[in-house]
C-alpha cells in the first residue's frame, strides 16, 4: 500500500511502467480482436450470411447485432463479479484468454460454404464470448492500474488505457491491410481474410505471458489477506441503494455523455462524410485516421490534468462543449467537405408532401426493418442523397416536389420482389435526376475538397472525445470501494458505450430520416451530451482527491 | 516520455503511409455483420458506414 500512498513528483518505478504497459498492450490487443470483426464485416457476412434463407438471414443479423455491443454489460456483470472475488490479475487473464482464443477461432472456422448452417451459429456464438470478454477487460483494466497508481497521478496512469481502443482499431486494420497487401485482393477475399484472426494467438501468447508475470493488485491483495473481499459483489453493488444510485449517477452523469461524445466524435463524424457528404470512402477514412492519430496523444494531456485541476471540470467541459458546438462543426464540415452540397441546401428547398400517419420513425439498428410506406421511401431515398427538405401534412401517396417538379412517391408493401426492385430503381432515378438539377451533388468533388480544414474539424471533435473519455477510468475507479468497483465501475461504462454509445448511429439516421435536416441526427448525442452535463455538474461530486481505499 | 512521443510518431506515420496505400478500408469498427447483409437504404457506399 506504501506506493499507492507516495505524494510529491516522483518518477515512475519500474513496476508501475510495468503495470500500465502489461494492461494497456492487453487491452489494445483486445479491441484489436474486436475491431476485427467490425472492420472485415462485409467478407464475413459473404463468406457466413449470405447462404441463408431470408428469415434465418434476419435472426443472424439480430443476433450479430446483440452479440456486438448489447451483450457487453453482461460481460461487465459476470467479469466484473469475479474481479472482485477472486481478483483483478485473473479475472483479466481469463478475459484476454476467452477473447484472444474466440478470435483465433473465427480464423480457422470453415464457412457456410463448407459446414452449413452451423458456421453461422458458431460464428455468433464466438461473437458472443468477443462482446462478453470485452465487457469484462475495460474494468480490470482500469481498476487494475488504478490500484497501482500513487494518489495524485491516478488521471495520468489511467490515460494509457483510454488509449487502447483507438490504438486497437488502427492495429487491427494495419494488419489487414498488410496481409491485403502482400497477398492480393482475390485471395484475401478468398481465405487471406483469416489471416488477420489468426494473428490474434501470437498477441494472445504475448498478453498472457506478460499478465503472468504480473502482482495482483496491493489493494485487493491486501483486502483478500483480510478477508474483507466481497461474496456477493452483485449485490453489494446493485441492490444496496448506497451504491446502486452511484451507479446510476455514473452511467446518466458521466458515461452516456461521454459515449455520444466518442461515437460522434470516432465514427459518426465518418459515417457523415461518406454517407451525408458523399466523399470518396478511402479519402474519408484517411481524413477520419489522420484527425484519430493527431488526437490520440490528447487522452493522455487529460488524464493528467485532470491530476492537477479535477476530473469534472474537464469531462463536464467536453460534454458542455460538444453539446453547443456540434452544429457549428458540422455545418463547417459540410462547407469545407462538399462545398457544392452546401450550396445546393441553401439555395434549393425540397418538400415532402405525405399523410403523417404513413410516415414512420426510421429506427433500424439490426439494419432488417423494412419501410414500405410511400413516405417512408421517399424520406429515404432523400435522405439518403443528403437533401434537406420540409414536411407537409396531406393525404394520400407521398409525393416529393423539389422547385416546380413533382414526383410521386410509392409504397412497397405486398409488390412481388422483381416488381418492387422495378420501381425502387424508377424512383431512385426520378428523384436522382431532379435533385442533380437541382444543383445537388451525387459525388463530393475531390478538388474541392479542403482537406486541411476537413482534418482541423474532425481533430476537434476527437479532441472532445479525448476530454470526455481522458479523465474517465480515473473518476469511475475512485467512484467506488475496492470491493465492489470492479463490478460497479464497468456496468456503467458499458451500458453507457455499448448502448447509448452503439445506438448512435442508428437513431441518428432516423432523426434525419424522420425531421428531413441531415443535421438533426446531432440532436442525439446533444441531447445526452446536455444531459449529462446538467445531471453531472448537479450530482456528481469531483474525485480526483478521494483516497480510494478509505472506504476498504 | 520522448522515446514514447517518437514511438507514437513513428506508428503513426507508418499507419498513414499503409492507409495510403491501402486502398478500400475502413475507420468505422463496430459494425456487426447485419448492415452487409441487409444494407440499408442509406448505406450504399462501398465501404459502409457503422450501423
Amino acid at each position: 500500500m506504501a506506493t499507492a500512498m507516495a505524494t510529491a513528483a516522483k518518477p515512475m518505478t519500474a513496476e508501475e511502467k510495468k503495470v500500465i504497459f502489461a494492461s494497456s498492450l492487453g487491452t489494445v490487443f483486445e479491441w484489436y480482436d474486436f475491431y476485427l470483426y467490425g472492420s472485415l464485416a462485409g467478407i464475413i457476412a459473404k463468406q457466413f450470411f449470405s447462404g441463408l434463407d431470408p428469415n434465418s438471414a434476419f435472426i443472424f443479423a439480430l443476433l450479430a447485432f446483440a452479440a456486438g455491443f448489447i451483450v457487453r454489460p453482461f460481460g461487465a456483470l459476470v467479469f466484473g463479479r469475479l474481479g472482485d472475488m477472486i481478483g483483478r490479475k485473473y479475472t483479466f487473464l481469463v478475459t484476454i484468454l476467452i477473447m484472444g482464443l474466440a478470435t483465433f477461432i473465427v480464423g480457422v472456422l470453415p464457412t457456410y460454404a463448407s459446414i452449413g448452417v452451423a458456421a453461422p451459429v458458431i460464428l455468433i456464438g464466438l461473437r458472443l464470448l468477443q462482446g462478453l470478454a470485452l465487457g469484462g477487460e475495460y474494468g480490470g483494466a482500469a481498476t487494475y492500474v488504478a490500484e497501482h497508481s500513487p494518489q495524485n497521478k491516478r488521471g495520468a496512469y489511467t490515460s494509457w488505457i483510454q488509449t487502447t481502443a483507438t490504438l486497437g482499431l488502427f492495429l487491427s486494420l494495419m494488419v489487414i491491410l498488410g496481409t491485403r497487401t502482400w497477398i492480393g485482393e482475390a485471395a484475401f477475399a478468398d481465405w487471406g481474410w483469416r489471416v488477420p484472426f489468426l494473428v490474434s494467438i501470437f498477441l494472445l501468447a504475448i498478453s498472457v505471458w506478460i499478465r503472468l508475470s504480473m502482482n495482483e493488485s496491493p489493494a485487493f491483495k491486501k483486502m483478500k489477506e483480510e478477508g474483507k473481499t466481497s461474496k456477493a459483489p452483485l449485490t453489494e453493488s446493485f441492490g444496496r441503494w448506497k451504491n446502486l444510485k452511484i451507479v446510476i449517477l455514473a452511467l446518466i452523469g458521466l458515461t452516456a455523455g461521454q459515449a455520444v461524445v466518442w461515437y460522434t466524435g470516432q465514427f459518426y463524424a465518418l459515417f457523415f462524410l461518406q454517407q451525408t457528404l458523399k466523399i470518396d470512402g478511402g479519402t474519408a477514412n484517411i481524413l477520419v485516421a489522420i484527425s484519430l492519430l493527431i488526437g490520440t496523444p490528447f487522452f493522455i494531456v487529460f488524464g493528467t490534468l485532470s491530476d492537477k485541476i479535477g476530473r469534472k471540470p474537464i469531462i463536464m467541459a467536453g460534454c458542455l462543449v460538444a453539446a453547443l458546438t456540434y452544429f457549428p462543426l458540422f455545418n463547417a464540415l459540410t462547407e469545407a467537405g462538399n462545398p457544392d452540397l452546401a450550396k445546393a441546401l441553401a439555395a434549393s428547398p425540397v418538400k415532402v408532401h405525405a399523410d403523417p400517419k404513413e410516415c414512420s420513425f426510421q429506427f433500424n439498428p439490426t439494419g432488417t426493418v423494412k419501410f414500405t410506406s410511400s413516405c417512408d421511401i421517399a424520406k429515404q431515398v432523400l435522405a439518403a442523397s443528403s437533401v434537406n427538405y420540409e414536411n407537409v401534412t396531406t393525404t394520400g401517396v407521398a409525393k416529393i416536389m423539389i422547385g416546380d417538379k413533382v414526383i410521386e412517391s410509392y409504397s412497397s408493401k405486398g409488390l412481388p420482389a422483381d416488381e418492387a426492385k422495378k420501381k425502387d430503381a424508377e424512383f431512385k432515378k426520378a428523384v436522382g435526376t431532379a435533385i442533380k438539377e437541382a444543383g445537388y451533388p451525387a459525388k463530393a468533388d475531390p478538388a474541392k475538397i479542403n482537406k486541411l480544414l476537413v482534418v482541423a474539424i474532425l481533430t476537434l471533435l476527437v479532441i472532445y472525445v479525448t476530454m470526455v473519455y481522458g479523465p474517465i477510468a480515473a473518476m469511475l475507479v475512485e467512484l467506488f470501494p475496492t470491493r465492489i468497483r470492479y463490478t460497479s465501475m464497468s456496468l456503467p461504462y458499458h451500458i453507457g458505450n455499448g448502448w447509448f454509445g452503439g445506438l448512435l448511429p442508428t437513431t441518428a439516421f432516423a432523426i434525419v430520416a424522420q425531421t428531413g435536416n441531415i443535421y438533426n441526427g446531432l440532436w442525439y448525442p446533444i441531447i445526452i451530451a446536455g444531459a449529462t452535463f446538467v445531471i453531472g455538474m448537479l450530482f456528481v461530486k469531483e474525485t480526483k482527491h478521494v483516497d480510494i481505499y478509505a472506504k476498504d | 516520455m520522448w522515446k514514447i512521443a517518437l514511438g507514437f510518431g513513428l506508428f503513426a506515420v507508418l499507419a498513414v503511409f499503409m492507409l495510403m496505400s491501402g486502398g478500400d478500408i475502413d475507420m468505422g469498427g463496430e459494425k456487426h455483420g447485419a448492415d452487409a447483409v441487409h444494407a440499408p437504404a442509406a448505406a450504399n457506399a462501398a465501404s459502409g458506414p457503422t450501423r
